[in-house]
């Protein structure tokens, strides 16, 4: 790239040097064969091809911005127009004409010459190119085939000037031919200025000087031009297709600064609006790719905030979340005297959500207890509000002599297809801030912000949908691994137990526990909660169960220290309800305790109860009130007796609101007492699921079924002890 | 969604929140978020009238548990009243009854706190 340059700049260099030593000889020794003139046109249009090559940069790492090029062409314009003047100035002796032949008088003459055209002709060159570039900004297909023709016209007019020397009269007036053609294909290109219009007003009004300085500057070379006989003449003896070339972009430059200027100028008083336009496009645009950036909400509500307040140039502005609460009681309503904004529940959460340039303390000030009325407002008639005068406006009167915020504001509304989500507010310092325009915007945003603010809102939403599934899965799969997965087999004692879990996990347990060779625990239990939460109490239950079980011989013992054991450990609004009991294999004592749960369901013979003694549930209290509350009931079981341990999930089971309850259960119990263990769960499952109908369970379903058979061995005598004993 | 309303009121200086439906895990936070504004607002004589509560889940009984420490620590308390049997039996089974004051009456519940404050 940079090798490139400096072989073509040193081939230029060499060639103009070359020239500049021919001209010295041929100053000197007259070389009159015919070739003579032709060489030194070739090593002109060399210099100037290879200089054309070094300046090229392929691929263009070009200037963007069409006011700095101007500028540049600018500093060239003054650049070449001072090296102008100061060889004009050079006491060169001229030249003689001698017919259609110039002869330089002196060396300084000739130097004057080489350099002038040199400088001259790469001005020629830069302002070409910086022209192409200002022309073909917006890239069209006629801009673009005018532009080439312009170049091609430049060309053929200097390529025609070599054949002067033929003097034919038709070819002779084919350069003011297609001099007069390319001057008119350069204004033509002159009214190529679509670059103006996307100018900055700043930038603008730099073009504006830079186009009148350019004006100026080519219009005095022009004139100097015109009227230095050495210049022509010293331009016209070095290369008549330079001259023409140089005269031709002189003119053609001029021109187009000219007319750069006057668009200028014209372009001048809509600058403002352009830009505002201009940055609203961008602004909005920006805005619409938000829509799709939505995972990080204050990310997305802090770009809304700041770009609206960027496009409308306001002082400051903050954005408010409103979120609905769902169903509201009819009593806390408009309507209702009962309606308290302060404990009962508000109709919608107000929470800023981003501020710009103001601090909360401020917004109070701005908008006092006002804001309430002012958001109602907004929210009810879902349109923008407008204050124009904050100090007078009596929306916001603090009452008494609190300090008044001044300036405009504007309050509009985030709607999207689901509803009111958010308000905007905007503040400007001076009363009467906002034009027609600005609301619009203001607006416009607005409903882009709500659009992009919904979607996130929803995309939070099935994130947490998601978390929560996971959550149950993991729940149910606990809460799987808990129970056990086998029923302890007797001989004197036929044992069933089941747990459907509902469709949220909840926290029903059961266990077994062998205690000792005759003595099986079992534990039925219900931790109040659902999910994560449950499943872990579960297991903390478990623990307890299985670590003190085996330490106390009473039931009522084992509830007194596994709520001591609970109540460190459990937050304060959960709590656990737990019968426990202890049935010795052998005799077919049961001894149980209820710790808040549901009774036990005792069937012997024709009579079927339930045997409630009292206690508190677990983790409600500590210490003497629950140990006093618990009580330890005993039952001897009679061969044939049925013992039901379960939860809430049965009683409760519900069809229209109606609960399947304490008497149904009792009723299919003793019509199902004769059945195996086995066969009554199946039918208390069955009989539950058949009067929830389609209905999902919502709570855990738990059954456990004791079916006490009677000791093989023991079965005479304890029948004898019966008989002994009615 | 379920059907669980909350109405408040206030009646000689005591505050009555009045239950109405289906109060179950997914109803509790409603109920915890009245009683959270109360306890916010210094407002600890609370009477929760239960008449027309037709069912109560474990959930719904914590949430009286997580706010009964705080209020009783101001001098204040949270008694029931106006429960139907089937509402009171969830809450005897528990044991409520030893922690509570449950009463038959809304108007008797307050006059133990007027009563109490006079």
């Amino acid at each position: 790239m940079k090798l490139r340059r400096i072989i073509f700049a040193s081939t230029a260099f060499l060639l103009l040097f070359v020239k500049f030593a021919l001209d010295v000889i041929s100053k000197n020794i007259e070389l009159q064969w015919t070739g003579f003139f032709l060489l030194r046109e070739l090593l002109t249009a060399g210099v100037f091809v290879s200089i054309v090559f070094a300046l090229h940069t392929p691929g263009g790492r070009r200037e963007p911005n069409p006011a700095r090029k101007l500028g540049l062409l600018l500093i060239f314009t003054l650049a070449a127009l001072i090296a102008t003047l100061l060889l004009g100035t050079l006491p060169a002796d001229g030249f003689d004409q001698k017919g259609q032949q110039l002869l330089p008088l002196d060396y300084l003459t000739l130097f004057v010459s080489s350099l002038l055209s040199l400088v001259m002709g790469v001005y020629g060159l830069l302002s070409l190119r910086i022209l192409r570039d200002l022309i073909l900004h917006t890239r069209k297909r006629w801009t673009a085939r005018l532009f080439w023709l312009l170049v091609i016209l430049l060309v053929g007019t200097a390529v025609s000037t070599l054949l002067r020397p033929l003097a034919e009269p038709v070819l002779l007036a084919l350069t003011p031919i297609l001099f007069a053609l390319t001057i008119v294909a350069g204004v033509a290109n002159s009214f190529r200025l679509p670059w103006i219009v996307y100018l900055t007003r700043r930038d603008k009004l730099f073009t504006l000087a830079y186009g009148f300085f350019l004006f100026l500057c080519l219009l005095g070379l022009n004139i100097y031009f015109a009227n230095s006989q050495l210049l022509q003449r010293s331009l016209l003896y070095y290369s008549m297709p330079l001259r023409e070339f140089i005269r031709l972009m002189l003119v053609i430059t001029n021109v187009y600064c000219g007319m750069a200027f006057i668009s200028t100028l014209f372009h001048l008083p809509t600058a403002d609006a352009f830009e505002r336009k201009r940055s609203e496009v961008t602004s909005l645009s920006n805005l619409s790719k938000l829509i799709t950036q939505v995972f990080d909400f204050n990310d997305l509500v802090d770009t809304v905030t700041t770009m609206t307040m960027r496009v409308c140039e306001a002082k400051s502005a903050w954005l408010e979340e409103i979120h609905w609460v769902e169903d509201v009681s009819p009593v806390l309503s408009d309507e209702s005297p009962g309606r308290d904004m302060e404990t009962g529940s508000p109709a919608y959460h107000v929470h800023i959500a981003s501020l710009k340039n103001i601090t909360p303390q401020e917004i109070a000030e701005i908008v006092p207890e006002g804001a309430a009325s002012l958001r109602n407002a907004v929210i009810r008639e879902r349109k923008a509000v407008i204050a124009d005068d904050l100090a007078k406006d009596v929306r916001f009167a603090s009452g008494g002599d609190a300090k008044r915020a001044s300036g405009s504001m504007v309050v509009v509304p985030l709607v999207s297809h689901v509803g009111l989500s958010g308000i905007l507010y905007v503040i400007k310092e001076t009363s009467y801030g906002f034009v027609k325009d600005d609301v619009e915007l203001i607006t416009a945003f607005a409903d882009q912000a709500a659009v992009a603010i919904e979607n996130s809102r929803l995309i939070q939403r099935s994130i947490e949908r998601e978390r929560l599934l996971k959550e149950m899965m993991l729940a149910q799969e606990m809460q799987k691994k808990l129970l056990p997965q086998e029923v302890p087999v007797f001989p004197s004692l036929e044992i069933d137990a089941v747990s459907t879990p509902a469709f949220e996990v909840g926290g029903d347990y059961y266990d077994f526990m062998h205690l000792s060779p005759t003595r099986m625990g079992i534990v039925v239990g219900d931790v109040s909660g659902k999910g994560v939460s449950a499943a872990f109490y579960m297991s903390e239950v478990k623990g307890i169960f299985q670590a003190l079980g085996r330490m106390y011989d009473s039931p009522r013992e084992f509830m007194v220290k596994a709520n001591d054991a609970l109540t460190g450990s459990i937050d304060r609004h959960s709590f656990v309800s737990l019968i426990y009991g202890i049935v010795d294999v052998t005799s077919g004592y049961l001894s149980i305790s209820r710790a808040g749960h549901c009774p036990l369901l005792h069937v012997s013979g024709k009579e079927v109860r339930y045997v409630r003694p009292n206690g508190m549930g677990l983790g409600l209290t500590a210490g003497k009130l629950f140990e006093e509350s618990i009580e330890e009931h005993t039952l001897r079981l009679q061969p044939g007796d049925v013992c039901l341990f379960y939860t809430d999930g049965v009683t409760e089971a519900r069809q229209d609101g109606e609960e399947f309850g304490y008497e149904r259960l009792l009723a299919l119990v003793q019509r199902v007492k004769d059945k195996s263990a086995a066969a009554i769960k199946n039918d208390i499952i069955a009989t539950i699921q058949e009067f929830t109908g389609d209905q999902p369970s919502h709570d855990d379903l738990t059954v456990v079924v004791l079916k006490w058979l009677g000791n093989p061995v023991l079965r005479t005598k304890e029948f004898s002890n019966a008989e002994a004993h009615p | 969604m379920s059907d669980f309303k909350i109405a408040h009121r206030e009646r000689d200086t005591v505050n009555v929140i009045e239950l109405k439906g289906y109060l179950d895990a997914h109803t509790a936070p409603r109920l915890e978020e009245a009683f959270q504004n109360l306890v916010n607002g210094r407002r600890f004589n609370i009477v929760v009238n239960c008449r027309d509560l037709s069912y109560i889940s474990s959930a719904g009984l914590g949430v009286f548990m997580a706010f009964i420490e705080d209020v009783r620590k101001n001098k204040g308390d949270i008694k029931l009243s106006n429960m139907s049997a089937k509402v009171y039996n969830v809450f005897d089974l528990l044991g409520f009854p030893l922690l509570y004051e449950i009463v038959p009456d809304e108007a008797e519940a307050v006059k133990r706190f007027t009563g109490k404050t006079k």
